[in-house]
């Protein structure tokens, strides 16, 4: 076919952060009527470029051209909106309390001064027309609460639609959507409906680029793909003809970036060093676990399935419902995480910037927190010691910049991650508890974190890492427990560990 | 416990601190607005000195200037604890008067020894904190709130108490306790001021407390994730700035010896302004002593030398109201800044 004019053409857009190229010439082009899936691993540079066109950051270079006329940045605050971008972000941005008809109506006065009255029937016409052409089956007056998650899901696309009709004026179509993994809340059984409605959205002829974790339902959904490594762009395939081999191959690159996993000995002689009898939580149900020295455990499954609560759960960072937590074959009484941390255990949660370390206070203040009692003796802190013990830790660990003093929050997520892992191991743990450790974390910070947590392992300690990311695995756990409504579906262990064999024990319950 | 006490095998075994190699020379970002305040403080002194030379600077006014300001220096030390555990205490400026009232009430018309009435006056200052803190901390409410409701309940109670009448006669001994003049002319009081100053900003600085505040005011997660209390350290945050409170009503009743029912709650606004203006200076985005101090003399010295001058009371409400705002404004300016430069600064290296 002859390609038509791309409504959204991005060439050689590049940002860094700090000096650490996040985008470094990314390439995109993304057509009127057609679906565009946008691919690549965690760190790839997806979720700057979103962020570039939403105007939440400025682009170092590049240029970005919309439906044939080239828009200089910066974009300011409103980003590319008024241009004709809508976006949907993963949390998608509507409060709870509010009705449907409410949000619309919020974008139909966009920069109407506030004076101006909100003439609420033809807004409730305008919404309920909205809803109708897509068939969505949502009451105009339904709070955000009331809605299942795909129905949330939904209103966020129609809305942000119906947001750039109102700015271009027309309702013919040519717009373009942007989608941010709307898809990771959604029951599985469900994403069908979003398919259907993007569907819609490209017979109007209005493009839309979808970006997503999920291999299959890019391949189900879109018309063409491009993935992203590494902050540059890897290919453009056309879907049909492509399998699920070649965009893996093109988001991971090079195959051989394995860290030798080396052999594990475990010590399932002696007494586990953590264990759950019967414990259950908000999503967990009546689980039994063991951690043994010298193991790496991967806990996953689908979003929901509880594995994402685990580590908290272990580590008394949220109370249980039920059960009880051994730590090397005594019960504590009451979890806490000071208790935890007591003997030896300690989480290194998912949200780095809420709950891993504080963004306004210096890497020093924070790596120094767990040694203030034995340091301070409660009445007189060594700084100088403290100081000294950081920039080992930094230097050790290669965080970049190693200086103590430099702020928490002005270093890159795998710096910080490194950071948080040299604060943690230098306590001695016996048992780490980690969530999604390689979230927003960089390609080469993620092999050496993975190198960190392989050599304390051999060093005989426990290690549970929960986590999505079925490629971090493979290459670090030496038994994986899956998790389907709160309980273990599976376990597979040693050379067994592929992506594949996750994947399939995992959606094992869709299948069936 | 593990076994990793032998040689190092790889490099993230936990190393014995050694002494570090020499570091090459790390020189912190120069921050000259560390010292603005500073800076515009004695550019006010100079310019006073230079236009009202006979009243301004001399020996009476500074020794006034910082005696009169000693209620509400220690008043704006014990509102740093809670502040720096992020937490508003708006009950201080309330509890304050409640102890300078209890002072009065059984002192002068209960006729007890003035020391005993002075402790019973703490005591009940730190009930309050007791108070606030359960609240707070057990139903889990927001203190700027909760401090509000309890503030206006102590300001009831001191109605009940004092029969809202003024009460003077205090004994004496407090006066001198307070307003005795050891050691360059300046009362006494300033230099408990002074200590109370040193303490927090030892405890703030160099102790395990003081860390666990400002883990705590910066984020609740990453403080109770690190086996941080965040709970009792609040509350021992807002019992702790309840009995500053209340020592400052002690002292309070010594500068006046007397209690009126209402004066007190004047205290409040000037006691954020100068935590506020103060989080401006030295540490910049960090309520600190140091700075604390001065602000509040940066502000009384601009308010009186503008009543030399011949400005009306209405001077006190406009410097001390527009040093909050513009201390706000100031520190989020200041932090932006910093946070570009370092950003540039970092980026060089690489």
């Amino acid at each position: 076919m002859t390609a038509p004019a791309p409504l959204l053409a991005v060439t050689g857009l590049a940002k860094a952060f700090n000096g650490v190229p996040a985008l470094r010439g990314v390439d995109l082009d993304v057509l009127p009527g057609e679906v565009h899936g946008l691919l690549g691993a965690n760190g790839s540079g997806k979720s700057t470029l979103i962020k570039i066109l939403a105007g939440f950051h400025d682009a170092d270079g590049g240029t970005v051209t919309v439906g044939g006329t080239t828009v200089a940045g910066p974009f300011g605050a409103r980003g590319l909106r008024d241009h004709g971008l809508g976006f949907v972000h993963q949390d998608l941005g509507l409060a709870g309390t509010s009705t449907v008809l409410e949000h619309m109506a919020l974008d139909s006065h966009g920069d109407a001064p506030g004076r101006r009255r909100v003439r609420w029937k033809d807004e409730r016409a305008r919404v309920t027309e909205l809803l109708d052409r897509f068939e969505i089956d949502v009451d105009p007056s339904a709070t955000i609460d009331t809605l299942s998650p795909v129905q949330r899901a939904m209103v966020a696309v129609v809305r942000a639609v119906g947001s750039q009709e109102l700015t271009s004026g027309s309702a013919t179509g040519g717009q373009i959507l942007i989608l941010d993994e709307p898809t990771v809340f959604l029951p599985r059984h469900e994403v069908g409906l979003l398919f259907a409605l993007l569907g819609r959205l490209r017979e109007r002829g209005d493009a839309v680029l979808l970006v997503s974790h999920d291999l299959d339902e890019i391949l189900e959904v879109t018309d063409r793909i491009t993935v992203f490594r590494n902050g540059r762009t890897a290919g453009t395939r056309t879907t049909k003809g492509s399998t699920r081999d070649d965009l893996v191959q093109l988001i991971l690159g090079a195959r051989d970036e394995h860290v030798a996993k080396g052999a594990a000995t475990v010590r399932s002689d002696r007494p586990a060093l953590l264990s759950a009898r019967g414990l259950s939580g908000a999503r967990v149900r009546d689980l039994d676990l063991d951690l043994h020295a010298g193991e790496v455990v991967g806990v996953t499954g689908l979003a929901g399935s509880g594995f994402e609560e685990l580590p908290d759960l272990l580590f008394g960072a949220r109370p249980a419902t039920a059960g009880r937590i051994e730590h090397g074959g005594t019960v504590v009484a009451k979890p806490t995480p000071g208790r935890s941390m007591d003997a030896g255990v300690v989480l290194i949660p998912a949200d780095r910037k809420g709950q891993g370390g504080a963004l306004g206070l210096s890497v020093l203040e924070n790596v120094s927190l767990p040694f203030l009692n034995e340091r301070a003796g409660g009445l007189h802190i060594d700084w100088k010691s403290l100081d000294r013990r950081a920039q080992d830790t930094c230097d050790r660990l290669n965080v970049v910049p190693a200086n103590p003093h430099a702020l928490f929050g002005h270093l890159s997520g795998g710096n910080q991650q490194k950071a948080l892992l040299g604060k943690w191991m230098d306590t001695n743990p016996q048992v780490m508890l980690l969530a999604e450790p390689t979230q927003g974390v960089d390609i080469g910070a993620r092999r050496e974190i993975f190198a960190l947590i392989r050599s304390a392992v051999a060093q005989g300690m426990a290690v549970l890492c929960a986590t999505s990311d079925y490629e971090q695995l493979v290459e670090m756990a030496d038994r994986v427990v899956v998790l389907d409504g709160g309980r273990i579906s599976a376990e597979v262990t040693g050379s067994d560990i592929t992506k594949d064999v996750l994947a399939s024990a995992v959606y094992a319950e869709e299948a069936s | 416990m593990n076994s990793t006490h032998s040689e190092p095998a790889t490099k993230v075994d936990p190393v014995t601190p050694t002494p570090a190699p020499e570091r090459k020379q790390r020189k912190a970002p120069a921050e000259p607005e560390r010292f603005a305040l500073i800076g515009v403080w004695a550019v006010l002194i100079i310019a006073f000195s230079l236009i009202v030379p006979q009243t301004f600077p001399t020996a009476a006014n500074v020794s006034n200037m910082l005696s009169s300001q000693v209620v509400l220096l220690i008043l704006a030390i014990g509102l740093l604890y809670p502040l720096r555990a992020g937490d508003y205490d708006l009950s201080v400026a309330s509890t304050l008067n409640l102890s300078t009232v209890i002072v009065a009430i059984l002192n002068v018309q209960q006729g007890w020894n003035i020391w005993v009435t002075v402790i019973v006056a703490i005591l009940a200052s730190l009930l309050v904190g007791v108070i606030n803190g359960f609240v707070v901390t057990v139903f889990d409410i927001n203190p700027f709130i909760v401090t509000l409701g309890m503030g206006t309940v102590v300001q009831g109670l001191i109605y009940l108490l004092s029969n809202t009448s003024t009460i003077s006669g205090i004994d004496r001994a407090l006066s001198s306790a307070v307003l005795t003049r050891p050691f360059l002319g300046i009362p006494v009081g300033f230099y408990y001021a002074i200590v109370l100053v040193g303490v927090a900003w030892y405890v703030f600085d160099k102790t395990a407390f003081g860390q666990r505040l400002l883990f705590v005011g910066q984020s609740h997660d990453v403080a109770r994730l690190n086996g941080v209390n965040v709970p009792a350290l609040r509350w021992r945050a807002l019992i702790i700035s309840a009995g500053f409170a209340g020592l400052a009503g002690v002292v309070y009743a010594g500068t006046t010896a007397s209690a009126d029912p209402v004066s007190g709650a004047a205290f409040l606004l000037p006691a954020f302004a100068a935590c506020f203006l103060g989080s401006t200076v030295l540490r910049i985005g960090r309520f600190n002593p140091w700075g604390t101090l001065i602000a509040v003399y940066f502000l009384v010295t601009g308010i009186t030398g503008l009543q030399l001058l011949g400005a009306e009371q209405y001077v006190q409400q406009l410097f001390y109201g527009g040093a909050l705002v513009i201390a706000v404004i100031l520190s989020k300016l200041v932090r932006n800044r910093g946070e570009r430069k370092r950003r540039a600064t970092a980026v060089e290296p690489a």
